[in-house]
Order: C-alpha cells, then structure tokens, then sequence
C-alpha cells in the first residue's frame, strides 16, 4: 500500500493541476451589453465628482455618460472606439488606470529597487562599522619575524 | 584602504538626498499642481459641433459661430457661488467686446426655469444660452463641472480652455490669446 501512495499522491496533483488548466482556458461566456456598458463605466472617472467611476456616481454628467456609453454599444462601438471616444474629449484623465500595462510594474519595481539600495547603505554601514584587518606593511612583518627568531633563540 | 571605507561611507550618505530629493520634490510638485490646469485635448482642435435650443425658444448652433471669436461658457443655476461670482465679468466681457465675440451660453444639467430663474436675479443677458438636455455638448467639450469657459478664435478652434470662474484679468487673457485687445 505504502508503493502505491506516491504514484497515487501524484496522479492526485496532476487531475488537480489539469482541472484548474481546464477552469482558466474555458471560454467564458460572453458578456451581455449591459454587462459590458457596465466594465466601461467603471473605467472612466466621473468627472464632476472625486475618486468615483462613472458606474458608481449617481451626478447627471456620469448618467450622461453612461447612456452615451449604451448607446454607442448598441450602434455596434468596440469597448475600445468608446473609452478613446472619451479619451479624445477628456484627455486620458478621464480613465481611472493607466493606459499603459507596463505603468502596472513601476510600483513594484521601485519597491525592489528601493529594498536594493537600503540592502546596499546597510551592507555599507555594517562593513564601516567592523574594519577589516589590513595586513601589516613589509616593515611590521620584517619586525615581527625578528622579534619570533629572538623568541626561538 | 581607509580613504576607500571612507569613499564609500560619502558615497552612501550622499546617495540618500539624492535618492530622497527628486522624490520629495516629485511628491512636492504633484500636491500642488492646480487642478483647474487640466489640459484639455481639444486645444488647438475645431469645436465638436452642437444644435439646438436657447433658453429663449431660438434654435442655435456652432456653425453661427462660423467667422467670429467666440467665448463658450458651461454654467448652471446651482453653481454657486461660482457661477455667482463669474456672471458680471461676462456682463462685462458683453458690455465690453460684444461687438468683437460672440458669447454662447451652455447649460450644465440644468433645468430651462431654473437657469431663468438665475438670470433673473443676477442679471438678463444679451448672448444665446444652449439647453443642452441629456448632457451631449458638455460631453462633446469634455467638461469636469461648470463654470468652464472655452475660448475659440475665428477659425472655429479652441485656443485655451479655463476651468472655473473667469475674472476680469482671466477675460483679457483669453480675449489677447484670440487677437482681442483687452
């Protein structure tokens, strides 16, 4: 029984580690108009209120918008004709995220490079603080051979 | 050796202000930017067209504008106090150069009696004031929140957008940008 619980343990992982490659590659259904006027909402600022989307603020602008953003759905406008619809009107303030993916990785990168250079100054100071032993000059070590012969003799 | 420990301790301690300065200083200038400065990306674009109705009945629209600098204005009636404040410095942007702009009126998410109950008690004015239902001009001029005043020369581009209430020195600005002398 004991030989068989590896393969079994193993076999276990692999049916788990493919049911959650079969979850993520699934096509998901698509979403409704509604649904998608409602993702688009929530990316754009509301623009006469402060930190809200579009989708959350209850102001007749973000209404406006938000009809603006349905009916433009429904004359056939990709998610993206509409967000750079209003881009072209707002400027990119209007989008609630950055516009460029790579945008994403600037805070975790400052994070590390951040770590990386406090690591550095502490290594420094450590370092400062223990001096390493320099070896004696040729002078010193000319003496200290001399006074160990005398010792010796 | 002991020059080199005492390099790199210099090193170190300059490394920090230089690290912590163009970072307090970033932190610094983005805490106090003015958000009226929003730049707007139709500077420098032809107006997006608009038709409609004035708040007197009149149809409108921006091709009556065609040949002549005008001056836009987002306003409403709840728009106080700042509406409030900017209303005689476009009585007087009237007074003064109505010959030489045409000022247009747009309202922000307001009502027809609302907006003439303001007029009638801060003032009548001479210049046409779009209804503007459903919010389409303000979206098309992408504005945040009245007041907001676009300033257009005679080519029918926008030449600077201002967020908030004008004032005298504001006008004269805007009007010098479109060749008018204050």
């Amino acid at each position: 029984m004991k030989q068989l619980a590896l393969p079994i343990a193993v076999a276990a992982l692999l049916a788990l580690g493919g049911l959650v490659v079969v979850q993520l590659l699934r096509p998901s259904p698509a979403p409704t108009q509604a649904e998608q006027a409602r993702l688009i909402a929530a990316e754009l600022r509301c623009p006469d209120c402060q930190a809200l989307s579009v989708a959350e603020s209850q102001t007749a602008s973000a209404a406006a918008i938000r009809r603006q953003i349905a009916e433009q759905l429904a004359s056939g406008q990709t998610p993206g004709q509409i967000r750079a619809y209003f881009v072209a009107r707002y400027g990119e303030w209007i989008l609630l995220a950055p516009p460029s993916p790579f945008a994403w990785w600037i805070p975790p990168l400052a994070l590390l490079a951040g770590i990386g250079v406090f690591a550095w100054w502490l290594g420094g100071r450590r370092r400062a603080a223990e001096p390493a032993a320099e070896p004696p000059a040729g002078s010193v070590r000319q003496q200290i051979r001399d006074e160990v012969e005398q010792l010796d003799a | 050796m002991a020059t080199r420990l005492l390099r790199g301790s210099m090193l170190r301690w300059l490394a920090l202000p230089l690290i912590l300065l163009p970072l307090g200083w970033l932190l610094f200038t983005g805490l106090g930017g003015d958000p009226r400065n929003l730049p707007s990306p139709l500077v420098g674009k032809p107006i997006p067209a608009f038709v409609g109705t004035t708040l007197d009945g009149e149809q409108f629209s921006s091709s009556d504008l065609a040949g002549k600098p005008a001056v836009i204005n987002f306003w409403a009636s709840y728009c106080i106090p700042s509406c409030v404040d900017e209303h005689p410095v476009l009585l007087d942007l009237a007074a003064r150069h109505g010959g030489d702009v045409q000022l247009v009126g747009v309202l922000v998410s307001d009502t027809p009696d609302d907006a003439r109950g303001f007029l009638d008690r801060y003032g009548q004015v001479s210049w046409p004031n779009m209804l503007n239902p459903g919010g389409s001009i303000s979206i098309d001029y992408g504005v945040t929140g009245p007041p907001e005043t676009f300033f257009v020369d005679a080519d029918g581009v926008v030449v600077s957008r201002h967020i908030g209430p004008l004032t005298r020195a504001l006008v004269d600005e805007g009007l010098a940008s479109l060749g008018i002398a204050p």
